[in-house]
């Protein structure tokens, strides 16, 4: 074995170099995989009541052979399967009593009076050692991930990991002036990893530039819809909301409204500021391609130091009939030579780095499964397309494994061009509910229209 | 053609034609029940009326001679002896997600859509026969202006997931003396196009016939829809479910086409408290309850997915709740199968909803599955949030502490609600109907064919979703004639 892995303590193969870890052979790897996953589980069963009730329902009291895990993996929805009443009456005692389902800490003990907004709930969580954030789907229903202090340390050395691996810069050494075009601060899981990493990374607060200096505050993502309906009823006031969360909302609104021009003249400031140097980008890569898109169309390109980096997320999501050649764009504007990307949820710690040849590839301490329609395992050889489950072993005080609603195609054998070792994932990836539908099946029974105006404002689709 | 793939023709007003060698296109079409056709871009003419001229020899059949016709079609849309339409049943079947027995309950009743007395009543009740076959004199000092009701270019985008639909939308375009477009739905590309090549069998040169057309085309096929969609080419679109249908259409939409859009709809029951009094009264709520939800499998827009139930959620209340779903599965058995029965796919996505609120028993309860029906309690006043999704006879229950908050919860999209007991109707119907409900239908009876008997016995040329399509799809045109000296003063004094 080329370094020596404490199943019991999967936390701390995050401190290893990537290079390393994908270099355990597949064999070694699974072992060791298989251990941890089967003492995490072993660990976690009857300590967090949620996933007690799964395994006891299940009948699931052990781990035997990897497979095992699929029954009592929580789908991701169990993250968001409180009552939404319990949010518009700002319930805290009932949605605390929910958390605590989830969680190996006893959140029973948490003082909650005087309580009037999400946010300052999630800041009584983290004052007790919580690190709960939340992340919104396209229903606007909030889920949160019931993560603590416990699992800041993998959290964080994963995170520097996953960002050598995209970029090649190891931010323990090199600090590098970061910009992204979005919000700051907040409890939403890619800002709150912001303030817990990114600025690190960047060499302190005045190293950082956000576009802008305050961020959407969870009670009106999580109320989103529900305003826009009592708004349209004329109902608003019945909702008992602080009025400066009202008078919030219209400035988010209008904040959405100007936005892609305010990233222009943004982009435009920083791009001047910090000609010659070198930078680390980040955003959306819909935000992104918007400013080099508006940015060639003028005859203009960065001149950043040519060794500077970009790193991007969420796919196009968000921006409607990109050109096929919308990354070399991206590269050509921003003046840097590949486009740092990875692929993960929220829940699990493990987000997987994009390599040279296309493919993310996951680190041993996340373990990837395929289930097919029918919830099946499927194979762990050659290729494979089905549903991706996710075991994260290494939280100690939640239960880390989640099937997800995407579709994925894994390559279990381990030959990629890059030189990276562990299962990876095509770059494609789609929901695995659009598979089930058609393109043009029409029917006279309701379908899903869940539509939410306030995040389209916000994120400048509408 | 060297492959099995089926074909179907495009029907192209009395014309079929057939995909051929260089003029096809292969079409997935759903749950393997792929199809071929002609190239629908190389047949725009053939499908579209472009000259409003070649209306008059429809305008100029008397109605008795159409009706006649249509009845002569509904004497031969039998399953059992028409080809096209076993055809047309086979592919519903592989394709639509109905179980056999209820899908061949839904072909036995098409021929009902074609009896002579309903069309009749449904002409002169929605238009006028009058009216339709010909111009009427307003009464009295009126009676120099004449009206009447004139066919129009009609495209249907029509809804698979039943297809009565289909021959709906046949009788309908005849009845009101119009050109009829049908643009199928790919869940079920073949009934529509089956009762028009009957209707070409049986009399290929009649005026109805001359005016059917009905092809397939993707969803957002630009070259169709514009070309298509003009108002050179069309009066008035129907466009059944809602977004997914007008979507695609939207921008092409101009002042001077009318579109009908029958949007998707949900449907709900209400059950009062006083069906908690007996168990007689909660074996009879149950099974209304069961035949509500239970028909064609809860495909139909018709069909309750929620339940709002006048209870308290303490433990011992929620619990009756739950008897009382007990009772409505078990009463799934006492469908006739013709109208419901276990389902043979699980519904994967609905299940894993189902098991993620189950995990949380401080505010639900789930019983049953996606097979055999089931159902969640809430033990809140609210509903769940994946209630869209509800299907494969499983249905939410949810507490409120009075039926009239129910009205909270209901808007345009309300189609149905179901109610238990009658007495409390009188009560209910007007804040509901305010509210924008379409329909309110009953649930007693007892056993599950007088329920369902009980909520689909209406009167030929009934309101649908709350309008009139047939008074809507024609052009009501007024023909002014002089008027004698002295009406017309005494209109101008006034």
């Amino acid at each position: 074995m080329s370094i020596s892995l404490l199943p019991d303590n999967p936390g701390s193969w995050t401190y290893r170099r990537f290079e390393d870890l994908y270099a355990i052979p597949r064999e070694e790897r699974e072992k060791l995989q298989l251990e941890a996953v089967r003492i995490n589980f072993a660990r976690m069963r009857d300590k967090v009541p949620a996933l007690k009730k799964l395994a006891d329902r299940q009948g699931v009291d052990h781990i035997d052979k990897i497979e095992d895990v699929l029954p009592v993996c929580f789908d991701h929805r169990v993250l968001k399967n409180y009552p939404l009443s319990i949010i518009e009456n700002r319930d805290f005692p009932k949605l605390t009593q929910w958390l605590d389902k989830l969680t190996a800490h006893d959140l029973s003990r948490i003082d909650l009076t005087g309580l009037t907004t999400i946010e300052s709930w999630l800041e009584r969580l983290e004052a007790f050692g919580m690190l709960v954030t939340y992340s919104s789907g396209t229903t606007g229903k909030l889920s949160f991930v019931p993560r603590s202090y416990d699992e800041l340390g993998p959290w964080k050395f994963h995170f520097y990991s996953v960002n050598r691996a995209c970029s090649g810069v190891d931010h323990w050494q090199e600090k590098l002036p970061t910009f992204s075009p979005m919000y700051r601060g907040g409890y939403q899981t890619m800002m709150k990893m912001m303030s817990l990493f990114n600025v690190e990374m960047a060499g302190g607060e005045d190293h950082y530039h956000t576009m802008y200096d305050s961020h959407i505050p969870a009670d009106l993502m999580a109320l989103s819809g529900r305003l826009q309906a009592a708004e349209d009823k004329g109902e608003v006031a019945s909702l008992g909301l602080d009025p400066a969360l009202l008078i919030q909302r219209q400035q988010m609104m209008e904040q959405g409204r100007r936005r892609e021009a305010d990233m222009e003249q943004w982009f435009g400031k920083l791009i001047r500021d910090f000609k010659g140097q070198k930078v680390k980008i980040g955003g959306t890569f819909s935000d992104l391609y918007r400013v080099a898109k508006a940015g060639l169309e003028k005859g203009m390109v960065c001149e950043f130091d040519p060794g500077s980096v970009l790193l991007g997320g969420g796919g196009m999501k968000g921006y409607k009939d990109a050109p096929a050649d919308w990354e070399d764009q991206i590269k050509s504007f921003f003046g840097v030579g590949k486009l740092g990307n990875q692929y993960g949820f929220s829940e699990c710690i493990g987000n997987a780095p994009l390599c040279d040849a296309g493919f993310f590839h996951f680190l041993p301490y996340t373990v990837p499964l395929l289930m097919d329609g029918e919830g099946r395992a499927l194979p762990r050889e050659g290729v494979q397309k089905g549903r991706l489950v996710l075991v994260d072993p290494i939280p100690t005080s939640y239960w880390g494994g989640f099937t997800s609603g995407d579709e994925v195609e894994m390559h279990w054998d381990e030959n990629c061009d890059c030189g990276w070792g562990g299962p990876r994932a095509s770059k494609t990836i789609r929901r695995f509910a659009e598979n089930e539908g058609g393109d043009d099946k029409i029917t006279c029974a309701g379908s899903q229209a869940a539509y939410n105006e306030f995040m389209e404002f916000v994120q400048g689709v509408g | 053609m060297m492959d099995d793939m089926l074909e179907i023709p495009i029907i192209a007003r009395g014309r079929l034609i057939m995909p051929s060698e260089g003029d096809c296109v292969d079409y997935a079409g759903r749950g393997g029940a792929g199809f071929r056709q002609a190239d629908p871009h190389k047949h725009v003419h053939d499908i579209v009326l472009g000259d409003t001229s070649k209306l008059r020899d429809l305008h100029d059949t008397p109605m008795a001679e159409i009706i006649d016709l249509l009845s002569a079609l509904g004497d031969r849309l039998k399953l059992d002896d028409n080809e096209l339409l076993q055809q047309s049943f086979e592919l519903a079947l592989k394709a639509g997600g109905l179980e056999e027995p209820i899908l061949r309950g839904v072909y036995d009743a098409l021929p009902h859509m074609f009896e002579r007395a309903a069309m009749i009543a449904m002409v002169d009740k929605t238009i006028g026969i009058d009216y339709i076959d010909g111009w009427v004199a307003s009464a009295g000092r009126f009676e120099s202006a004449r009206i009447r009701a004139v066919g129009t270019r009609q495209l249907h985008i029509t809804a698979g997931n039943v297809p009565v639909v289909a021959a709906m939308t046949v009788a309908r375009a005849g009845l009101t003396k119009s050109d009829l477009l049908i643009k199928s739905p790919s869940n079920d590309p073949l009934t529509a196009n089956a009762i028009a090549r009957t209707l070409i069998e049986l009399s290929p040169d009649h005026p109805v016939t001359k005016h059917i057309a009905v092809a397939y085309w993707k969803g957002g096929d630009e070259f169709m829809d514009s070309q298509v969609i003009r108002t050179s080419r069309i009066d008035k679109i129907t466009a059944w479910g809602g977004m997914s249908s007008v979507k695609h259409i939207q921008k092409f939409l101009t002042p001077g086409i009318d579109l009908t859009a029958l949007n998707p709809k949900y449907s709900m029951s209400m059950i009062g408290r006083e069906t908690f009094a007996s168990e007689a009264a909660m074996d009879e709520a149950a099974v209304g309850l069961a035949t509500i939800v239970g028909f064609y499998n809860q495909t139909a827009c018709a069909n309750t997915r929620i339940v709002y139930v006048e209870s308290g959620t303490d433990e011992s209340e929620i619990d009756r709740v739950i008897e009382l779903g007990r009772k409505m599965v078990r009463a799934f058995d006492l469908i006739p199968p013709l109208l419901s029965t276990p389902v043979t796919l699980r519904n994967r996505e609905l299940e894993s909803e189902m098991e993620a609120v189950a995990l949380d028993d401080d505010f639900y309860y789930v019983e049953g599955d996606t097979l055999n029906g089931g159902f969640v309690v809430s033990k809140f006043n609210d509903r769940v949030d994946f209630y869209d999704k509800l299907s494969n006879r499983v249905v939410n229950f949810v507490p409120v502490d009075s039926l009239i908050d129910v009205v909270k919860w209901c808007d345009d999209t309300t189609q149905t609600v179901g109610i238990y007991p009658e007495e409390r109707r009188d009560e209910l119907i007007d804040a509901f109907a305010l509210a924008g409900v379409q329909r309110l239908v009953p649930l007693s009876g007892g056993d599950p064919m007088t329920v369902y008997a009980g909520m689909h016995h209406m009167p030929p040329g009934s309101p649908h979703d709350g309008i009139e399509p047939m008074r809507r799809s024609v052009r009501w045109v007024i023909d002014m004639r002089p008027a004698d000296s002295q009406a017309a003063q005494s209109i101008a004094a006034e």
